[in-house]
């Protein structure tokens, strides 16, 4: 099918100002979160399931790629055209159908942004546990393409651990439901391989999440540390004890300076490293287990200890680790956050590692990271503007990479492989593990036409590009 | 031919690899070899046998249920995975274990009480029922409200694909998105589509404290209103599980002692366990705040107990299902939204066989309902006579299920009943990409044929 034909048949199905097409307009199209780049041919902005359908049918025919876009704000390149590929953008598609208070769960569409859903349903006494720190601009449909995670993740599992039921658009634009609003459901799980499959099995266009109540109390902790290794030996200390808080964060000395130069988030300002631990529950148990946690702090080394209960107080404990990626613009122009995971106990030696990598390439890392579970986040600062900076820069992601894998971990605890990972796929899997992943994408898209090019190594070169530190949102 | 498939394997493993096939039979079916290899690599070798040859294979962990599932269109070969049986890591600070498929749960949970940790897996028998099996079938207990499916635990994955090839997936980090998530796919996935050998689990501390109230209620329905309530409240539990007299009836000497006071004698009558563990100042809080609701929302009498008679309560609801299911003419678990399950329970409550009603086991928090029919002493099993009834009852629960967008699973039921049903139920509109997995998986459909959903 020539493209005129197959443009005017995407304005046919979701009217003409639903389809963006001059290339002048493509542009901001071209980018999400990560250092990739890809013009789309066309973005479509569908308004139902119908419509998608529609949409992905009519692509699958005239052998059009297809690929999803949520808010943009993945950061492994997920949402980038593959080459003469169109976007399928759910922006219009963004209502909360449902929260069921008596089942607690919601019923969602896909442009759903994650943090109106959990406004939303916090006006009933419930809540949507996984938080990622984008949550003010990320979607829902982006969050089960990723399975996100989030600060809070710890306590409660990531995204695929609430996800009940999904309506897929399939490749041929055939609708099929995965999962239900029950709990357990029969057949293989597909909801829950769904999640996580960064847009290469179908579209999700309606969403059934669990949603949580609001526990009787919350108290955060702030912890400042001399060093990232004795911050390290208080995380191990607080587990020993037999608790798993609702959220440990970790930001360190680099970025201690980044927070404070833009936002006096009350940091001494030779902080080595700043630990947040949050409890939840009722009162008795936040009281008594906030005293061994409170306890845990100082005898590992904390120099300041500060606690909050009160909403405003916590939010205030938070500002610093909520604003710190959005604050190392105040020191590089641009960052490459990097998302190994690795054993807990690990953390302190991987981020020597880290450190040496730094200093090797004489790249400053600033690290802001979910600590309670191995979740690291090197970001390494750079300026676009300087001749083989992003070349370094990759470079020394790759390494820091491999350091994660060495140390028992793997490439990605939440922002998936994308485009950015996927020739380091073979340092955690083999041949034939990858293969067997590959079946299950070719049982759903026997065509391999949705989001092709992800995921599976092919050789190609990573030609990474540049984003400014601060991606325009208050994050 | 009777011997030759044991033959085979003898020569592939060496004798004392192969077992004689009695008290092995999957539904009526005398395997023609039961083969129990020493290692991964064995178990590889008998793959490649089998999926060469065509010869269908039922891999086994302790034999608790497998009962479960259609019956099998043929059953060559049982792989018994008993001896794959090692704790490969455990790192008590990293929360984390890896271990062979083979493994107990019993002994899985003794191993990790040394961390004082514990894997949040429930079965029945846990002292046979193995962990590759927990995961194949996929299911919880009577914690599932708070702890979730053994989904929710599994952070990675050691599998033989059918023709022996060696695949995993995830890794033994807590967090994970590095490629699709298999672990997903073959937890729940009944064996079909490869042999798990290996898994890894994100762990729990042991909480220090544990305690169960158990309630009686003029009926089933005023106990599962109630807790519903109670649920909904800060007093929440980790589980509650509503007994109808039939199924109170068996309880164990231990629990009929706790529960004397509760006054149990009248026929409808049903019995509550609220699950509580934490630390033990908020648990007595919670027990305290929940005895109080309970009684407000209607309870006859609450009776309050801790520790290990708490242990062993929780014991006995997650053992119970197996141990009535043999006396029963059929047992079906029905799924639905958490709302629906009072209504569930109440319609399906009237559904009979030969006049009599269903036993119960509720969890109004999860959304599961087990109904256990009793057989009557003078039935004859298999007479064409006593099919229909038991089809009927089927019939309409499922029907009843699916008005509630939930489904019915039958596991329990007379062999010619099930020779004629499906007991996963209505396939879903998924059934296609499920069908496209398994051929994939397993294109000469060697693994547990037939025995899952549509006929998989
Ligand atoms: C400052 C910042 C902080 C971040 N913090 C976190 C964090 O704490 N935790 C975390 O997990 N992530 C984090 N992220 C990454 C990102 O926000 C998440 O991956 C998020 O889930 C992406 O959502 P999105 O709507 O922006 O998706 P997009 O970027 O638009 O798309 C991501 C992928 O989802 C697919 N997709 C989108 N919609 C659908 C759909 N309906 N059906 C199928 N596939 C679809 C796309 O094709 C693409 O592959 C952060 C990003 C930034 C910029």
């Amino acid at each position: 099918m020539e493209f005129k034909r197959f443009l005017k048949g995407l304005q046919g199905i979701v009217g003409e100002e639903n389809v963006v097409h001059h290339s002048d307009d493509l542009l901001v199209f071209e980018y999400d979160g990560s250092v990739d780049r890809g013009l789309p041919e066309a973005v479509v902005f569908p308004a139902d399931t119908q419509e998608v359908s529609q949409v992905i049918a009519l692509a699958h025919e005239a052998g059009v790629p297809v690929v999803g876009r949520g808010s943009g704000t993945g950061l492994s390149g997920g949402a980038i055209a593959p080459p003469g590929g169109i976007q399928v953008a759910f922006t219009r598609m963004n209502r909360i159908l449902e929260v069921d208070t008596e089942n607690r769960l919601a019923l969602v569409e896909p442009g759903v942004i994650n943090l109106d859903l959990d406004t939303h349903a916090r006006k009933s006494g419930l809540r949507y546990a996984p938080d990622p720190s984008s949550q003010k601009a990320c979607s829902l449909g982006g969050n089960i393409a990723e399975n996100a995670g989030g600060p809070h993740c710890l306590a409660y599992g990531t995204t695929t651990n609430h996800v009940l039921g999904l309506e897929v658009v399939l490749e041929d634009g055939k609708v099929v439901n995965l999962g239900s609003l029950a709990r357990e459901t029969v057949g293989y799980d597909l909801r829950g391989v769904f999640t996580g499959s960064e847009g290469t099995f179908g579209l999700a266009t309606k969403i059934a999440v669990r949603l949580l109540p609001v526990p009787e109390a919350v108290r955060t902790f702030l912890g400042i540390f001399p060093d990232v290794e004795t911050a390290c030996t208080a995380v191990s200390a607080v587990i020993e004890h037999g608790i798993v808080p609702a959220a440990l964060e970790m930001i360190d000395a680099l970025t201690i300076q980044a927070v404070q130069k833009v936002n006096d988030a009350g940091y001494p300002d030779d902080a080595g490293a700043v630990l947040l631990i949050e409890l939840e529950g009722l009162q008795d148990e936040v009281d008594e287990i906030g005293e061994e946690v409170e306890a845990a702090l100082w005898e590992t080394g904390a120099t300041q200890v500060r606690t909050a209960e009160a909403a405003e107080e916590r939010e205030q404990l938070w500002v610093g680790r909520k604003g710190a990626l959005g604050a190392l613009g105040s020191i590089a122009p641009n960052y490459y956050l990097v998302d190994g995971v690795v054993p807990r106990t690990q953390l302190a030696q991987v981020l020597g590692q880290v450190t040496e990598v730094g200093r090797k390439y004489n790249i400053p890392i600033a690290n802001v990271f979910h600590a309670g579970d191995g979740n690291l986040h090197p970001c390494l600062l750079f300026d676009e503007r300087q001749p083989g900076a992003l070349e370094k820069i990759v470079e020394a992601g790759a390494e820091v990479m491999r350091i994660c894998v060495d140390a028992g971990g793997t490439l990605t605890g939440e922002h998936g492989v994308g485009l950015e990972k996927k020739e380091q796929m073979p340092l955690v899997f083999s041949e034939d593990d990858m293969a067997a992943m590959v079946l299950v994408r070719d049982a759903f898209a026997p065509d391999n036409s949705l989001n092709p090019g992800k995921i599976f190594p092919d050789g190609e070169k990573h030609t990474p590009h540049a984003h400014p530190a601060s991606p325009g949102m208050t994050i | 031919m009777e011997s030759s498939l044991g033959d085979r394997l003898e020569q592939l493993l060496g004798g004392s690899a192969v077992l004689p096939v009695d008290g092995y039979e999957v539904d009526g079916l005398t395997p023609q070899a039961v083969v129990r290899p020493a290692d991964r690599l064995q178990v590889s070798e008998v793959l490649r046998w089998a999926s060469v040859e065509r010869v269908s294979v039922l891999p086994r962990g302790g034999g608790t249920r497998t009962g479960l599932g259609n019956v099998p269109r043929t059953a060559d070969v049982v792989l018994d995975l008993g001896r794959l049986d090692r704790l490969l890591d455990y790192q008590p600070a990293d929360m984390t274990a890896t271990v062979e498929a083979g493994v107990t749960l019993a002994s899985l949970q003794e191993q990790l009480a040394s961390g004082r940790e514990f894997v949040p897996l429930e079965a029945a028998l846990p002292s046979r029922s193995t962990v590759g099996g927990i995961l194949s079938v996929g299911t919880g207990g009577p914690l599932s409200h708070a702890y979730g499916l053994p989904r929710e635990w599994l952070i990675g994955i050691g599998v033989l694909s059918p023709s022996g090839v060696a695949t995993k997936a995830g890794g033994k980090v807590v967090k994970n998105v590095t490629g699709y998530d298999l672990n997903k796919l073959y937890t729940g996935s009944l064996g079909t589509l490869g042999v798990i050998v290996e898994a890894s689990f994100k762990l729990l501390p042991i909480d220090p404290h544990s305690g169960t109230l158990l309630a009686s209620f003029p009926s089933i329905a005023a106990s599962l209103s109630a807790g519903r309530k109670l649920l909904h409240s800060q007093a929440a539990p980790m589980g509650f599980h509503s007994i109808s007299t039939g199924v109170s009836r068996r309880l164990q000497d231990s629990v009929q002692a706790a529960s004397q006071d509760l006054g149990l004698g009248d026929e409808e009558t049903a019995l509550s366990f609220a699950f509580f563990s934490g630390r033990a100042k908020a648990t007595r809080r919670r027990m305290e705040e929940a005895a109080a609701l309970l009684l407000a929302e209607g309870a006859n009498a609450v009776q309050r107990i801790e520790n290990s008679a708490a242990k062993g309560m929780l014991r006995w609801i997650t053992d119970a299902p197996s141990e009535i299911s043999p006396s029963s003419a059929l047992v079906i678990k029905v799924s639905v939204q958490s709302k629906s399950a009072a209504r569930t329970s109440a319609e399906c409550g009237d559904i009979l066989i030969s006049g009599e009603k269903p036993d119960q086991m509720a969890d109004p928090g999860f959304g599961s309902i087990r109904l256990f029919w009793p057989r009557l002493p003078d039935e004859q099993t298999g007479s064409a006579d006593n099919e229909q009834p038991v089809l009927d009852a089927v019939q309409q629960t499922r029907q009843i299920a699916n008005r509630y967008g939930g489904s019915a699973v039958v596991e329990y039921c007379p062999l010619p009943v099930k020779r004629q049903i499906d007991v996963w139920g209505d396939a879903p509109d998924s059934l296609a990409v499920m069908r496209n997995i398994k051929d994939r998986f397993d294109p000469s459909g060697i693994l547990n044929p037939g025995r899952f959903l549509g006929g998989i």
